[in-house]
């Protein structure tokens, strides 16, 4: 998508820019936001211990934070229905620039940069219409807007750089307005799918959630290194009575549902709140409402489920764990069947961990 | 030197005073009479295990699960029993399914107490012997072995919850100590409570009243729970009174709104005569059990303000969230 021009001008202005890389601000395997006691907002690093690295303010309350692949920066979009999404130094903790969504457009949750750092793609609800759209900036010319494209439904919720250089969109299905909310005004025609878009964001595949659970709302997303994708719903139907919650990409345009027992999923409110890969073929799912973490073999055979107050933010460790953190500030350490306490911050974290790919 | 013990005393004792009170006068009890019930159920049953006869000492032992219900952290959670004890909402109808499994095969493992302890956990509840003794039963013989199975298991499970509590209650009232990994801090032990009782108010008003009223256009009384022994009533005035109990014990704040809000929706659950909820595709007779729920609301609202925000406990950061 970057032109010749736009590239050379990016390595330009990285040069002239002293920046600093994340191994600078004490290479922090994660992101999170998070709240201190004061009722103060954050964004902190995290070291694969769950050490803190950095921790600076945030404006507002955030939701999941982009990080740029090489540089200590990370792009923290509002939560849902915001309009601005503010760029950090993780370094300084200042404030960059804020990003403004054009008019007649809100940001939806999870942006992702390209991987070579130059492009940033944000997921946006076009008001008049409903219809997902992706945004995308050029870091290189000041975050300039350079475009949007569809991004394949409607509701998209996370966008996500697959380690093959494609992308790929959660959409949720569900239709909101910003006149009312997070209220969903299309449950019963929702139909929620996985997009795939190629490196220049035109779409190659799609996996559509199957009609009889067309409800099973496609919220997160995470990656394995062979681009295998984990997928995180949020079932709207009766949450006594729901279909499987997680389920694997690997192409072809299916969704594989994992294997959970039914007395598993009974407590879970139909709400799965983070997804990750982790080590050689794991996978993790957490629910903050059930207050438990799974995990999961290749095919998506539960292997483990450890009881966790308010659990939700998952990422995969280079270690080969998954890093875990919880509403009550601790931080923990999954594995294919174990859960283990690491340390305690006096901080709630929020949803989501960011891996940094460094 | 007196003075400052004093004062020390005073600014420490009262969390873990009132964690010790929950306890004595609510938890254990509760526990106590739950292992009475089910045991003079288990006697009953061998005795003569016809629904006829059986049915007193179900709704006894019934009503003794009920009233604990909302305790699901500690022993029942580690010993991973509340599905086992209680197998609803059930949507699926595992527990008739469940059931009929183990009748069309005349399943033998009845037979053995420890075996059927591995059947499906919907098979094994109140929810599976309701069943039992309200369902016609086309093989009266193991019918009979089926129920006292149930009725053995029940008794088994609640002994087993209640003989790992005094050691669950120690963990609790020196929540913060060294080396007590699983309450870390003073706070971590009431959160617990306030979990159970702000989760038992949200299962009250989503579950025992949201299932069964449904919406205006679908509502759907066949959902209410243990309607076939006409217990779906009970079953809601049951936890208001082991709800405002626990809210009135675990804590020595102001109740004032909290009080009025239990004494509200008990005059409101009191003045339905509607033991199944059968009402709720009744225009008329539906409005009484949406103004049910409102008053059920209005105590879930006055707990967060006078129990919640006082001790600082904001439930679930991230459960809350919804994104």
């Amino acid at each position: 998508m970057p032109s010749r021009r736009a590239f050379l001008a990016g390595l330009t202005s990285a040069s002239l820019t002293p920046t600093l890389s994340w191994a600078d601000v004490g290479s922090p395997v994660a992101l999170s936001a998070a709240m201190t006691p004061s009722g103060a907002y954050v964004l902190v690093g995290l070291t694969a211990t769950g050490d803190i690295t950095f921790q600076i303010p945030l404006p507002a309350r955030g939701h999941a934070a982009a990080a740029h692949p090489h540089v200590a920066e990370a792009v923290a979009i509002a939560r849902r229905p915001g309009t601005f999404a503010k760029v950090i130094d993780c370094g300084t903790g200042d404030v960059k620039q804020t990003l403004t969504s054009p008019n007649g457009r809100h940001f939806y949750g999870h942006a992702a940069f390209s991987s070579d750092g130059l492009l940033l793609f944000t997921p946006e609800n076009d008001i008049a219409t409903g219809a997902g759209r992706i945004g995308v900036w050029d870091r290189s010319a000041s975050y300039k807007r350079v475009g949007d494209v569809p991004s394949g439904g409607i509701g998209p919720h996370e966008i996500l750089r697959l380690p093959n250089g494609t992308l790929a969109v959660a959409n949720g299905g569900i239709r909101t307005h910003p006149d009312t909310g997070r209220d969903k005004l299309n449950l019963d025609t929702m139909q929620p799918n996985l997009t795939i878009l190629a490196p220049d964001v035109t779409q190659i595949d799609t996996a559509h959630v199957p009609q009889d659970t067309h409800q099973n709302s496609l919220r997160h997303i995470a990656a394995a290194p062979d681009s295998t994708v984990i997928c995180g719903f949020q079932w709207q139907g009766d949450p006594y009575d729901p279909p499987p919650l997680v389920a694997l990409y690997k192409g072809n345009g299916t969704l594989l549902p994992a294997q959970m027992d039914d007395t598993a999923l009974f407590g879970l409110d139909g709400y799965i709140g983070s997804v990750s890969a982790f080590g050689d073929g794991h996978y993790a799912a957490s629910s903050p409402r059930g207050n438990l973490a799974f995990s999961f073999d290749q095919n998506g055979q539960q292997t483990g489920a450890h009881k966790a107050t308010d659990v939700c933010g998952l990422c995969a460790a280079p270690d080969g764990t998954c890093l875990v953190t919880d509403g009550l500030g601790r931080v923990h350490t999954l594995t294919e069947d174990t859960l283990q306490h690491r340390t305690t911050h006096k901080l709630a974290f929020d949803n989501h961990l960011v891996a940094l790919t460094t | 030197m007196r003075l400052a013990l004093a004062a020390l005393c005073l600014s420490t004792l009262p969390a873990v005073a009132d964690v010790q009170r929950t306890l004595d006068t609510h938890i254990l009890p509760g526990h106590a009479a739950l292992v009475e019930e089910t045991t003079k159920l288990t006697e009953a049953a061998q005795a003569d295990c016809t629904p006829e006869a059986l049915r007193p000492a179900f709704h006894d032992a019934y009503d003794a699960w009920i009233s604990i219900s909302h305790i699901q952290f500690g022993p029942i959670e580690d010993q991973a029993l509340p599905l086992a004890i209680s197998f609803w909402p059930d949507p699926k109808d595992s527990t008739g399914k469940a059931l009929a499994r183990l009748t069309a095969a005349t399943d033998p493992i009845v037979d053995d107490a420890e075996a059927f302890s591995d059947v499906s956990a919907a098979a094994q509840g109140f929810t599976a012997l309701e069943r039992m003794l309200y369902d016609n039963q086309p093989d009266a013989d193991y019918a009979c072995r089926l129920t006292q199975a149930i009725a053995t298991g029940l008794a088994q499970k609640s002994g087993s919850i209640q003989a790992d509590w005094p050691a669950f209650a120690t963990l609790m009232t020196t929540a913060g100590d060294d080396g007590n990994t699983r309450f870390q801090t003073p706070i971590e032990a009431k959160r617990a409570l306030y979990t159970s009782l702000s989760t038992g108010l949200e299962f009250l008003h989503d579950q025992r009243l949201g299932r069964p009223l449904g919406t205006f256009d679908r509502p759907r009384p066949r959902r209410a729970e243990a309607r076939r022994s006409e217990r779906s009533l009970q079953h809601i005035q049951l936890q208001l009174e082991a709800l405002e109990a626990l809210a009135t014990t675990m804590t020595d704040t102001d109740l004032t709104a909290t009080k009025a809000a239990f004494a509200e929706a008990r005059t409101r659950a009191n003045a339905l005569d509607d033991p199944a909820l059968q009402g709720v595709a009744d225009p008329a007779e539906r409005f009484k059990v949406e103004v049910l729920q409102q008053s059920v609301r209005a105590i879930q609202v006055a707990v967060i303000d006078e129990i919640g925000t006082p001790l600082g406990i904001t439930a679930g950061f991230n459960a809350l969230d919804g994104d």
